[in-house]
């Protein structure tokens, strides 16, 4: 490379080895200053295992942190999926030991089984005729909810799942 | 004027493309080990688009787990390794920016595409430390519009066959042959090489 200090570098020349080096270098730059969380990918993986299902897949619409000042440390969350079917909130209670306590409720209100997936195996309720459900005993760590299917001959036999999320 | 910055060609980049495809290929057979590998490899160019678009770390993760899990659902109609990239591009960035509305009202109106990271290398708080290469690099890129600054900051992270078409995704067609340079990187050149050698104006410190 011999570099010429007259030539203005023109915006419709083909890429040459410096541009892909200032790349490479802006690559590692951004990577340092705003990295990816190195676990992302596996909690992504952990997602992707559903991939067989015939699933509706609910996207975060809104997530709130109240800090419960009274009691230290403690948080308290309440997050809201949506999806074209299903709105599903849940709050996520920190408890004292490695647990927390997840209440939540679907709308339109119906009795469906819910699973909440988690590192450790699943856990499972049922949500009752007002919507509400809940998991008094999560252990923490990456967790994911799956909304199953109404039951046979309902209007949409599909399942609903979130999005993994750390609890 | 000697350029001082190394010029560093990674003879492992042009193979990306052909790895991806094959990657590709095996996950839409149903390959859930190659699936993962493409996860691996893409998530790090879509964290800089979602993170890009202005989303606070929390739900630049929820958009990629959003995004991951929409691509199942369209696996059988991306073809080629492009494809795949210029549509996971596209998706995180539209998602991003869902989000990002609905998220509205937590950001400061014009939030600046660089403002959560440190713009001082060394004596930050941040452990992120930069050597002075690098300050006049991120001075220089501090200067650019922040259309080229996302750019660019996608680019770097894209396989390289896959620049021009996700160039496009962006709305920044990089031309219609083969990828050129494109003003965002010929300004970042210039940036480089003018003014008083390594320290562009604005440099920090």
């Amino acid at each position: 490379m011999t570099p010429d200090a007259d030539r203005v570098p023109s915006a419709d020349e083909p890429l040459d080895d410096t541009d892909f080096g200032l790349l490479d270098e802006l690559r590692e730059l951004f990577g340092a200053v705003d990295p990816m969380p190195a676990d992302l990918p596996e909690r992504i993986k952990f997602s992707l295992a559903l991939r067989d299902l015939e699933v509706e897949v609910a996207r975060l619409a809104e997530e709130d942190r109240l800090a419960v000042a009274a009691r230290g440390a403690e948080q308290s969350r309440t997050i809201t999926f949506d999806s074209d079917s299903l709105t599903i909130m849940i709050r996520v209670d920190a408890d004292r030991d490695e647990t927390v306590r997840v209440d939540g409720w679907l709308a339109p209100p119906q009795r469906r089984e819910i699973e909440m997936k988690t590192t450790a195996g699943s856990l499972t309720a049922v949500s009752d005729e007002q919507g509400r459900f809940a998991f008094p005993r999560v252990p923490r760590g990456t967790a994911q909810l799956i909304v199953h299917p109404a039951g046979p001959g309902a209007e949409d036999a599909r399942s609903v799942v979130t999005p993994a999320l750390v609890l | 004027m000697d350029d001082p910055r190394p010029v560093r060609v990674r003879a492992t980049q042009p193979d990306r493309g052909a790895r991806l495809a094959s990657l590709l290929t095996a996950a839409r057979a149903g390959s859930e080990d190659a699936l993962g590998q493409i996860v691996t490899e893409l998530s790090p160019l879509l964290w800089q688009v979602a993170r890009s678009a202005g989303l606070s770390s929390g739900d630049a993760e929820d958009v990629l787990q959003t995004v991951w899990m929409r691509l199942i659902k369209h696996l059988d109609r991306i073809h080629d390794a492009t494809a795949l990239t210029g549509w996971m591009v596209t998706t995180t960035k539209r998602e991003a920016w869902r989000v990002r509305a609905t998220a509205r009202r937590q950001l400061p109106a014009d939030q600046d595409l660089l403002a959560d990271v440190p713009d001082e290398g060394p004596g930050s708080e941040e452990q992120v430390i930069l050597d002075d290469q690098r300050r006049a690099l991120w001075a220089a890129i501090g200067q650019l519009s922040r259309r080229c600054q996302e750019l660019l900051r996608i680019i770097a992270f894209t396989p390289r066959p896959d620049y021009a078409a996700v160039a496009a995704a962006l709305g920044m067609p990089v031309g219609s042959i083969g990828p050129t340079r494109g003003r965002c990187l010929a300004k970042l050149r210039a940036l480089l090489d003018g003014g008083p050698a390594g320290s562009p104006a604005g440099s920090p410190s």
